[in-house]
């Protein structure tokens, strides 16, 4: 009942090649699976969970936030304005209005790191328990780093092979790529280095890692399917 | 070009069209198959069951706020198909349903158009936050459908899903309001086969 985790920065393939393995081997396949089903034992919107993970902490949002935070003293004190604004919030641009806005729907709903690390962790758990999976990131080479029968596997690629990727993917332009995956990458080793205090990409964590700018999708498959044969061993 | 299509609500005659396409067995194939007593599967309620009930109990089914049920029409006023969202307020997340009754126009852009305007009732009018699919492998057009409107795979279930008592593979597939607000204005620009 092999369980195979797959991690690696956007654009590397880890749901290509996730796919292809669960489908060689007949295994299931989840990837960002772990996070609704956090998101149901913590009952809250699956994008709180997410933001956790990819949202990189923009200026702009950490602004936003203050900004939100002072909207609701004044709420609760009566008053519309702050003396820290002077001319008041209620003369603060559209925009930022808008903004705030959009924020009570998913984000309003926070949820604190504990319960987040344990709801993740008990989704893991419980699909390493059942077996026979292949896991994309969501830090389950951290949960099941010292677990039997489970394989840890790293990809990597340099960031002008994974832009070509995310331009094809997302129909972006060459930009708009480069931009987005530098913006994942730095979330995601945040997120890493917050929840599991190690560098996502230490080659250590894994029993292989990967390049896949030197080598097909397919081909990578086939490898962990390979080492898949020595965990049965 | 994409053909025109309206969401309304459902009336009975729309429960009874409904009852006819699922009595085709080429369209309750693709949909949930036959049900132990040989009546086709739908889901949410029993259209065969439902076209005789009583008014209560109709207004029950198609106003419920926790299942909103939606026929599709076209631009010339035929019923075509229909659409449900099953909403877990909470989470602010919907599972989506989608059957185009109307063999004949499978394969002219009506799912896809019918797709874009549920997503659009649950993302601009009810505000949810997250919409989901569960589809069975041998709804491969279902498939093709959802990862041209940018669905992303959460996961890949092996033997999952059963249908006149066969198991088969299912694929979740999510969308989260943000990545179809990227996606929305491209969607209508290059169709699906």
């Amino acid at each position: 009942m092999p369980v195979i985790t797959v991690n690696g920065p956007i654009g590397c393939g880890s749901v290509t090649i996730g796919q292809a393995v669960a489908n060689e081997l007949h295994l299931d396949f989840v990837d960002r699976l772990v996070f609704t089903e956090a998101a149901k034992l913590v009952g809250i919107p699956v994008g709180a969970l997410i933001d956790k993970e990819q949202r990189f902490d923009r200026f702009r949002d950490r602004l936003g936030r203050f900004v939100q935070t002072m909207l609701e003293r004044s709420a609760v004190s009566g008053v519309s304005g702050e003396p820290y604004f002077g001319r008041g919030i209620e003369t603060l641009p559209p925009e930022t209005y808008m903004e705030l806005a959009g924020e009570t729907t998913a984000t309003a709903h926070k949820v604190s790191d504990q319960e987040f690390i344990d709801a993740t962790t008990k989704v893991v758990t419980d699909l390493h328990k059942k077996g026979n999976v292949v896991i994309i990131g969501r830090g389950a080479n951290r949960i099941l780093a010292d677990m039997p029968g489970v394989i840890h596997v790293g990809l990597l690629a340099p960031i002008d092979h994974r832009v070509d990727v995310i331009m094809h993917r997302e129909r972006f332009d060459r930009e708009e790529a480069q931009s987005y995956i530098e913006e994942v990458d730095r979330a995601r080793l945040a997120f890493v280095r917050k929840f599991f205090k190690v560098d996502a990409d230490e080659p250590t964590l894994y029993h292989m890692v990967l390049n896949l700018e030197k080598m097909e999708a397919k081909t990578a498959a086939a490898v962990i399917v390979h080492a898949c044969g020595d965990l049965a061993s | 070009m994409f053909p025109e299509v309206a969401l309304t609500g459902t009336t009975r005659e729309d429960v009874g069209r409904m009852a006819e396409w699922l009595n085709d067995s080429e369209v309750n194939t693709v949909w949930y198959g036959l049900g132990d007593d040989g009546k086709p599967m739908h889901h949410g309620y029993s259209p065969h069951e439902l076209i005789d009930a009583s008014d209560e109990e109709l207004s029950l089914v198609v106003e419920n706020e926790d299942r909103k049920i939606y026929s599709v029409y076209t631009q010339e006023g035929e019923h075509i198909g229909e659409g449900q969202l099953a909403v877990d307020w909470p989470l602010l997340e919907a599972q989506l349903f989608l059957l185009i009754g109307r063999k004949e126009l499978w394969h002219h852009h009506y799912g896809t158009v019918a797709m874009i305007r549920l997503l659009d009732e649950a993302f601009e009018t009810l505000r949810l936050h997250r919409v989901w699919v569960d589809v069975p492998e041998y709804n491969e057009h279902a498939l093709q459908i959802c990862q041209h409107l940018g669905f992303v795979l959460e996961g890949h279930m092996r033997k999952s899903h059963r249908k006149d008592n066969e198991w088969y593979d299912s694929s979740t597939m999510g969308l989260l309001t943000e990545e179809y607000a990227r996606r929305r204005d491209r969607l209508m620009g290059s169709p699906t086969s």
